[in-house]
């Protein structure tokens, strides 16, 4: 394969000294004096390293641009970004264009609105009027620029009826389309692809009027936040395949959410028109996903309207699934329910569980004298185990990763698990010189890293000082350790969790990072997991093995870690939740429940973060939001919960745990010591089989969360994955 | 001009109809009258299933719905909008759905508990 | 008086002096044909230019309605170069729209449509508007009163015949009630209809929903429900690339507005 020009070397590759403030990390030495300059002779002080785009902005002056984007670097190359300098004889591209001191900026100048006109020009010489037809019509930066910036004539003319330039199409996957002709060359994809997603996918080929970005030969664009460049583009070149056609920018409704698909508890914003979610777009939220959404998150919306419970379901003689009204489901719960004492009554809580639902569950069972409350996902409750949210939290908190020098990951794989998080050690591992090392089986993560080994072991041996990288992690200033949560469904989780939580003791002790600084973090897989261990459910579903009970609830559990052969023949299965999978088809009685489009609730991120969904669509059919079904069963039940509305299940909540209703905000863990000690009366031995993190190619990461993404009616996901599978 | 002027407190206003309460209680008894006059022809014209008693219980409910009125000028804006409705009524401008409307017969109100809430989906 | 207008209509463009008689300003508003385009240089064709003569014209009229009713006119000005408002006080309707009427140099023969606007926030939340065309003249004219939702305002209907369903709109849709008016009704809504709907305060959805009941046999009028959902076009872009520059942008195009004549 030719070699696709690569127009902007990483400063990891070449050591070069960093672009132009734009990308400076947020681990800088201190800022140097600020200079004064002229923006529209208003002046104005900025810092001297700061690009003359920048330093206009400061002035209250936004520049049109095209190829400039803030966190990607500097290309230079859409010249939309022309002001005049005084001085300078040309018009100065500012995106690219460093400050000096005295600058005299004019950005409304004859000279530079005519040399935007111009830019404006040709770009339009070379773009279809196909507008009406585009998907990015409404929210298209050429459209909104040439209305501000274009000239009302147009001097194109096709004599001969040559046509305007076009260029192929290009087959980049089901996820993103493209329409090449529209095409402006601003590269903002290319780099997307290079330093962010770390993918060397795309390139462009020729030069001048031949120039076309694409990936040479065909093939996927094989990433797991491919979706991303869909926003990027300014144009309607990259857009989105399963949202092609559906809707139009300024008919949707766009409702700020969170998204669950994994633990980091992305922001994202939900677009719906008429009572259907039309596509979910990320929300900048500079602590957790910077502007960033994966591919599941972006695409999983297809799944909302699919294998959807619409109303409750019980069995029949036959021992199929019926519809039926709320009244008769809830009587068959009673029926069964009522006799039963509280050691037979169980309930265990899936991945997408909102907190209010968790608590309301919670509060129901033991009215009814059942302490069998259980998530799917295990963590080690040995010891200290998830009575200290430290063991349990990322905490040093999503960003700490870009303070970090010194990363270990043991035992998991970022890229698939919390892709945005990978993304951003990926950011940190260009900017900040970060070293990654890592235990377990190695997947590839877009950037280097030291494979230690695979062996658990080998976290011992870090602790005892006979591993050489145990050197490289007492010189660190500020190390990391991350853990997957994957590892504690292990038969041996505790002990790995006591082995990395004296490393980390151990490392923080020897690195001298000061008492500040978090060293264990969790990574975990899940979104409701963090809520569900904060109100005091138990981890793992050992309990319920332990003693089979007879009336099982499943609040949204689809994972098959309690089948029909754990539990007695005459057993009684409630399953309450948004999808039919597995959890509904082994069920007696199916209560819809509501996606986290459909509901007001609260999601705790893996670091400790309480954020909401908000109600975006209302729940399809006979669906309701997971309390309230708990609630009204709870009346049924003779044992009324006492709360009626949504304030006041989260006044419970906050009775249970104040952290779940402090919106935004982390609530700091700090009993990394206490924790440790505990740890020490684990008598647990590591295993010797490797710690294998248990997504490791891209089709892995497409297939989870297969309840929610119901991955088999899921159109696109599934082809991409049938894609990637392929190639 | 400044004769019609009606003092009302300190705030000088002009009057619509009434100058003092007592002109706008005579306003207000003479189109209660008028109305329950019409009742038997508006029974009888537009052929509502409703009887001549229950015609009459309902004009003196909607007349009592404003009973806490005072401002003079408030009540004979009423008188105005209820003059105008008795014509439009009287003149048969109005159909029979127009008539029942006043007897929201249709009308279920929301339970507020949280079961029929539940039940019924609203939330 | 109509003399006294022929005898000055050969155009003085200076105001005169004169006692305390009517102040024989120039009233050649006639004049307002001749477009003279603006020395300024615009490069936004689709706008008309202002022209200043026009504005000044229009002002020396307003004064002159101002002298004239010195007792109602509060305020005349001229708002988007070229249209000429009349403020009055609201019991200055009958003098000042008959003078309007009357007058030689005036003319305004033909009401063009009544308006009302709701600023909730005013002490007299209701404006109304008149607007007047004087065929004689080519010229246009703006007159706007107050009122509140209880004080009446004097029907124009015995001067103007045209403006029988006009006031009855302004009745229906805002309940501003017009005094002396010969068939005051509701013209737009529903018999039984309840509220007036362009007031600020009524909800965009209304309070009621119609449908056809199929039990009684006929069309029912509930309380609002919304089943379905209520539409809404959201305009601004989801990216918002230039905030600042939108602001700016709307400033351009917004056009002079004019300077308020002062006047008691």
């Amino acid at each position: 394969m030719a070699t696709l020009l690569r127009l902007w070397p990483l400063k990891r590759g070449l050591g070069c000294p960093g672009f132009i403030g734009t990308l400076a990390s947020r681990a800088q030495s201190t800022a140097p004096e600020k200079i004064e300059i002229f923006v529209n002779d208003k002046p104005v002080k900025v810092d001297p390293r700061s690009t003359v785009l920048q330093a206009c902005a400061e002035g209250g002056v936004q520049i049109p641009r095209f190829c400039f984007h803030e966190r990607l670097s500097i290309a230079g190359n859409c010249r939309m970004c022309l002001v005049q300098v005084e001085g300078s004889p040309k018009p100065v591209a500012s995106c690219a264009m460093p400050v000096m001191k005295g600058m005299k900026i004019k950005t409304d100048s004859p000279d530079t609105r005519k040399a935007r006109e111009g830019v404006m020009e040709f770009l339009l010489v070379n773009h279809p009027l196909d507008c009406p037809i585009c998907d990015q019509g409404g929210e298209c930066d050429l459209q909104d620029q040439s209305m501000n910036y274009g000239s009302d004539r147009s001097r194109f003319t096709d004599m001969e009826f040559a046509g305007k330039r076009a260029v192929e199409d290009k087959n980049i996957g089901p996820l993103v389309k493209t329409i090449m002709t529209r095409c402006i060359h601003c590269t903002r994809c290319i780099r997307f692809a290079s330093e962010v997603a770390g993918v060397e996918d795309l390139g462009t080929t020729g030069r001048g009027n031949d120039m076309v970005v694409g990936t040479y030969v065909e093939k996927l664009f094989k990433s797991e936040l491919s979706g991303n460049v869909i926003d990027l583009c300014p144009v309607g070149a990259l857009t989105s395949k399963p949202y092609a056609f559906t809707a139009r920018p300024w008919e949707t409704r766009k409702i700020e959410s969170v998204d669950v698909m994994d633990a980091l508890g992305s922001n994202i914003v939900v677009s719906t028109r008429g009572g259907e979610v039309m596509r979910v777009l990320p929300r900048i939220h500079e602590d957790i996903n910077e502007e960033w959404i994966s591919d599941k998150t972006r695409f999983a919306y297809d799944g909302l309207k699919r294998q959807r419970l619409v109303t409750p379901m019980a069995k029949n003689a036959q021992g199929q699934l019926v519809s039926t009204e709320w009244e008769e489901a809830f009587f068959r719960i009673v029926e069964k329910t009522v006799s039963l004492s509280g050691d037979q009554i169980a309930a265990i809580a899936g991945g997408h569980c909102d907190a209010e639902a968790l608590v309301a569950l919670k509060d129901i069972l033991n009215k009814l004298g059942s302490e069998a409350l259980c998530t799917e996902e295990v963590f080690p409750m040995d010891a200290a185990g998830t009575d200290l949210r430290s063991n349990y939290l990322m905490n040093g908190r999503i960003v700490g990763v870009e303070e970090a020098d010194k990363l270990l990951l043991i035992g998991t794989n970022p890229r698939y698990e919390a892709p945005v998080f990978n993304a951003k050690i990926r950011k940190s591992w260009i900017h900040n010189d970060l070293d990654v090392a890592v235990i377990g089986q190695q997947p590839d993560l877009t950037y280097e890293c030291e494979h230690l080994g695979e062996s658990p072991k080998l976290i011992q041996d870090l602790v005892d000082g006979k591993h050489p990288y145990s050197k490289v992690l007492a010189g660190a200033k500020k190390p990391m350790i991350i853990v997957g949560s994957a590892m504690f469904q292990r038969a041996d989780g505790a002990a790995v969790h006591r082995a990395v939580s004296s490393l980390a003791q151990t490392v923080r002790a020897k690195s001298g990072c000061g008492e500040d600084w978090r060293v264990l973090n969790v990574l975990h897989r899940v979104a409701s997991q963090v809520a569900a261990l904060d109100l005091g459910y138990k981890a793992g579903v050992e309990v319920i093995r332990n003693n089979p009970p007879k009336v099982l609830f499943l609040l949204g559990a689809d994972d098959n870690t309690i089948t029909r052969d754990d539990l007695p023949k005459d057993s009684f299965i409630v399953y309450i939740g948004s999808h039919g999978d597995n959890g509904a088809s082994m069920a007696d009685v199916v209560l819809p429940g509501a996606a986290y489009t459909e509901k007001n609730s609260t999601y705790v991120n893996t670091e400790g973060r309480a954020q909401q969904t908000r109600l975006a669509v209302t729940p399809p059919g006979m669906a309701r939001e997971d309390w309230k079904i708990i609630r009204a069963l709870s009346e049924i039940l003779g044992v009324t919960l006492p709360y009626d509305d949504l304030n006041e299940v989260r006044e419970r909540l906050e009775e249970v745990s104040p952290n779940l209703t402090r919106y935004g905000d982390v609530e700091e863990a700090n009993y990394f010591k206490q924790s440790e000690e505990l740890a020490k009366g684990i008598k647990q031995q590591l295993s010797d089989q490797p710690l294998t993190p248990p997504q490791l190619a891209l089709k892995d990461f497409y297939m989870t969360d297969a309840d929610i993404t119901s991955i088999t009616d899921n159109v696109a996901l599934r082809e991409s994955c049938h894609g990637v599978g392929q190639q | 001009m400044a004769s019609k002027i009606v003092r009302t407190g300190v705030h000088q206003v002009k009057p619509i109809l009434s100058l003092d309460r007592t002109d706008a209680r005579r306003r207000v008894l003479n189109l209660y009258k008028a109305w329950f006059r019409q009742v038997p022809h508006i029974v009888f014209n537009f052929d509502v299933p409703i009887t001549v008693n229950q015609g009459r219980q309902k004009i003196r409910e909607q007349f009592l719905k404003n009973r806490h009125v005072t401002d003079i000028r408030t009540i004979d804006m009423l008188v105005i909008k209820g003059q105008m409705e008795l014509v439009e009524t009287v003149k048969l401008w109005k159909q029979k759905s127009h008539i029942m409307r006043y007897f929201k017969e249709t009308h279920n109100p929301r339970p507020s508990d949280f079961l029929s809430k539940f039940y019924d989906g609203y939330m | 008086m109509a003399a006294l207008g022929r005898l000055l209509r050969t155009g003085l463009t200076g105001s005169l002096c004169c006692g305390n008689l009517v102040r024989q300003a120039s009233v050649p508003f006639i004049h307002h044909a001749t477009r003279l385009e603006s020395t300024e240089t615009s490069n936004k064709p689709t706008v008309r230019k202002p022209s200043p003569v026009v504005k000044s014209n229009l002002m020396e009229f307003g004064q002159y309605i101002g002298d004239c009713l010195p007792k109602y006119v509060q305020k005349a000005q001229v708002t988007h170069g070229n249209e000429l408002e009349v403020m009055i006080h609201p019991d200055g309707i009958i003098p000042v729209i008959t003078f309007l009427r009357n007058h030689t140099h005036a003319q305004f023969l033909n009401l063009t449509d009544i308006a009302g606007v709701d600023i909730p926030t005013r002490k007299y939340r209701f404006e109304i508007v008149y607007n007047f065309l004087s065929i004689a003249y080519n010229a246009r004219i703006r007159v706007k009163t107050y009122t509140d939702e209880l004080t009446p305002i004097q029907s124009i209907e015995p001067i103007f015949k045209g403006a029988n369903w006009y006031e009855r709109e302004v009745w229906d849709m805002f309940g501003v009630f017009f005094a002396n008016h010969p068939d005051l009704r509701r013209i737009l809504t529903d018999y039984g209809f309840e509220g007036h709907p362009f007031r600020k305060d009524f909800p965009l959805t209304g309070y009621v929903e119609v449908r056809y009941d199929d039990e009684v046999k006929r069309v029912v009028v509930e309380p609002l429900e919304l089943a379905q959902e209520f539409r809404k076009f959201d305009y601004s872009t989801p990216w918002e690339s230039f905030p600042n520059y939108r602001e700016v942008s709307e400033e351009q195009v917004a056009l002079p507005q004019g300077e308020a004549e002062e006047k008691k």
